[in-house]
């Protein structure tokens, strides 16, 4: 039953993907000031906003944890951010390529970027540590509470940076999403379904995963108590 | 509600006796403090009106680093010997005892970063006396947040293996916006910039009020399992 | 081609090779966990015998 739903997401995903792209790279035209790079925006920005969506989700689930004890919500957990972790890998990837074209950089520390790799960097650091905890009540225990601190410190970082940026010279300010050509937003919003589906096809794969995790720790107490 | 705030000066007042009684702690953080203001000497060859730019964040890795000597044992210290689940067992409430710890931490790593300032300004030729109030407020301030946090992290990783590789994986990226707050502000003072650090002031504040906030209501958790 | 309609070709490409990348990466793990499982499970029967 669940395998037929993650091949009902990715499917969908999969078709919508291919619909959105074609739609981008061959009907619209080439933005007016940036070129065709300026399509990436479509790639770059809704993959945040895919991995805001999941990463949310993340919190709101080791929340749950830490309440409830129930251990689904902290395999849920796990999977949205793992999930979330790789469209925030895309977005930065992405960022980059398009600030290469566009400013002649590969990278600058303004406050998008860098709350993004802060972001990634503080879910990273929750990704490794889970490993390294043995006892399964532990491990989630630690990843909620690491979970919970990790989404304090993400607006603290952006506002610390704008802080700073308001002082510094920074290059052209991004593309806002209000100044987005209105015609834009059709394939924003498509593209963003697009990762939410895939993303939602990875992280019930993930969630099987856990599943069986679980599974094994029970079996390995059954063996040991043998 | 007093009786748990005495019993957390308490617990502040056992780990400061015991350290300073062997000082191991404190002598291993003064060291690798000098040990990196030496190591930054070599590696930047900067003239003396540009070290002034780097001043703040330089200052501030130094008691990063040393610090995290500090902050790291506060909880490791009780797993010997089971002192750890005696003190969670305790009639102490879980806030209290770390509120205790961070105290006592706050204490040890004020004290490294006193020490090292002098050499910090022998060494770089940096003037710190004139602005040292102001810059003394500071680092009350922004030591208590790497403290909280810090002692918040040894709590959660005591049980984790790889303990010493994993926490400065996870507390440093926590810290960047204290941090840059901060060394932003040292750099002002040091250079004797007429800026305002109001907003600076007032980051490192709030960052203080959030994980002061968070940790306390979050230790029960993290004891308890 | 220009270097902006490459940039472009690589930008979305990039986007495509890190999730197959994921995919790859949890489909190899999936794997290793399940034969993982089913040798535990055989364990548990041969203790049971």
């Amino acid at each position: 039953m669940r395998e037929k739903k993650i091949y009902v997401l990715a499917i969908l995903g999969t078709i919508l993907m291919v619909a959105t792209m074609y739609d981008i790279l061959v009907v619209m035209p080439d933005e007016a000031q940036q070129g065709a790079i300026g399509k990436m925006l479509l790639v770059h920005v809704p993959a945040a906003f895919a991995a805001f969506t999941f990463y949310g989700v993340a919190v709101w689930n080791s929340i749950k944890f830490l309440i409830k004890k129930d251990f689904h919500a902290d395999s849920l957990a796990v999977s949205n951010i793992e999930v979330a972790q790789v469209f925030t890998l895309i977005n930065l990837v992405t960022g980059s390529l398009w600030g290469h074209i566009i400013w002649g950089i590969w990278w600058t520390w303004d406050f998008r970027l860098t709350s993004q790799f802060m972001c990634f960097m503080l879910y990273l650091g929750y990704l490794l540590m889970r490993p390294a905890v043995a006892d399964a009540t532990q491990r989630a225990t630690m990843s909620a509470i690491l979970a919970i601190l990790a989404v304090a410190d993400i607006p603290l970082v952006f506002f610390a940076i704008r802080l700073r940026d308001a002082r510094m010279q920074h290059p052209s300010p991004v593309l806002e999403t209000g100044k987005m050509d209105p015609s834009w937003w059709t394939p924003f919003l498509l593209m963003w379904l697009v990762y939410l589906l895939i993303g939602g096809a990875l992280i019930m794969l993930r969630l099987r995963q856990e599943t069986v995790r679980r599974e094994m720790d029970s079996l390995r107490r059954e063996l040991h108590a043998m | 509600m007093k009786r748990d705030l005495l019993a957390a000066l308490f617990i502040a007042r056992k780990d400061l006796r015991t350290e300073f009684r062997t000082k191991e702690a404190l002598n291993a953080a003064v060291s690798f403090a000098l040990v990196v203001l030496v190591l930054f000497s070599f590696a930047f060859d900067l003239e003396r009106s540009e070290l002034y730019d780097i001043s703040g964040g330089l200052l501030w890795i130094i008691y990063l680093f040393a610090g995290s000597l500090i902050v790291n044992r506060s909880f490791t210290r009780e797993v010997p010997n089971d002192c750890l689940d005696v003190l969670v067992a305790s009639p102490v409430p879980a806030w209290a005892l770390f509120l205790g710890k961070a105290i006592s931490s706050f204490t040890l790593l004020m004290v490294v970063e006193l020490v090292s300032l002098p050499f910090y300004g022998l060494f770089n030729n940096i003037i710190w006396m004139k602005t040292f109030w102001p810059h003394f407020g500071l680092m009350l301030l922004a030591t208590w947040g790497i403290t909280v946090t810090g002692v918040a992290f040894s709590a959660v990783t005591v049980n984790v293996r790889l303990r010493e590789l994993m926490l400065p994986v996870l507390h440093y990226p926590l810290l960047i916006p204290l941090l840059i707050g901060a060394m932003e502000m040292s750099t002002a003072l040091l250079r004797g910039d007429a800026v305002d650090n109001g907003p600076n002031l007032r980051l490192i504040v709030v960052f203080d009020a959030i994980f002061t906030s968070l940790s306390l209501y979050l230790i029960e958790f993290i004891l308890v399992t | 081609m220009e270097a902006n309609e490459l940039y472009f070709f690589y930008g979305y490409s990039a986007a495509w090779i890190i999730v197959l990348a994921y995919v790859f990466m949890l489909v190899r793990r999936g794997r290793r966990i399940d034969s993982e499982l089913t040798r535990l499970k055989s364990l548990v029967e041969d203790r049971e015998r």
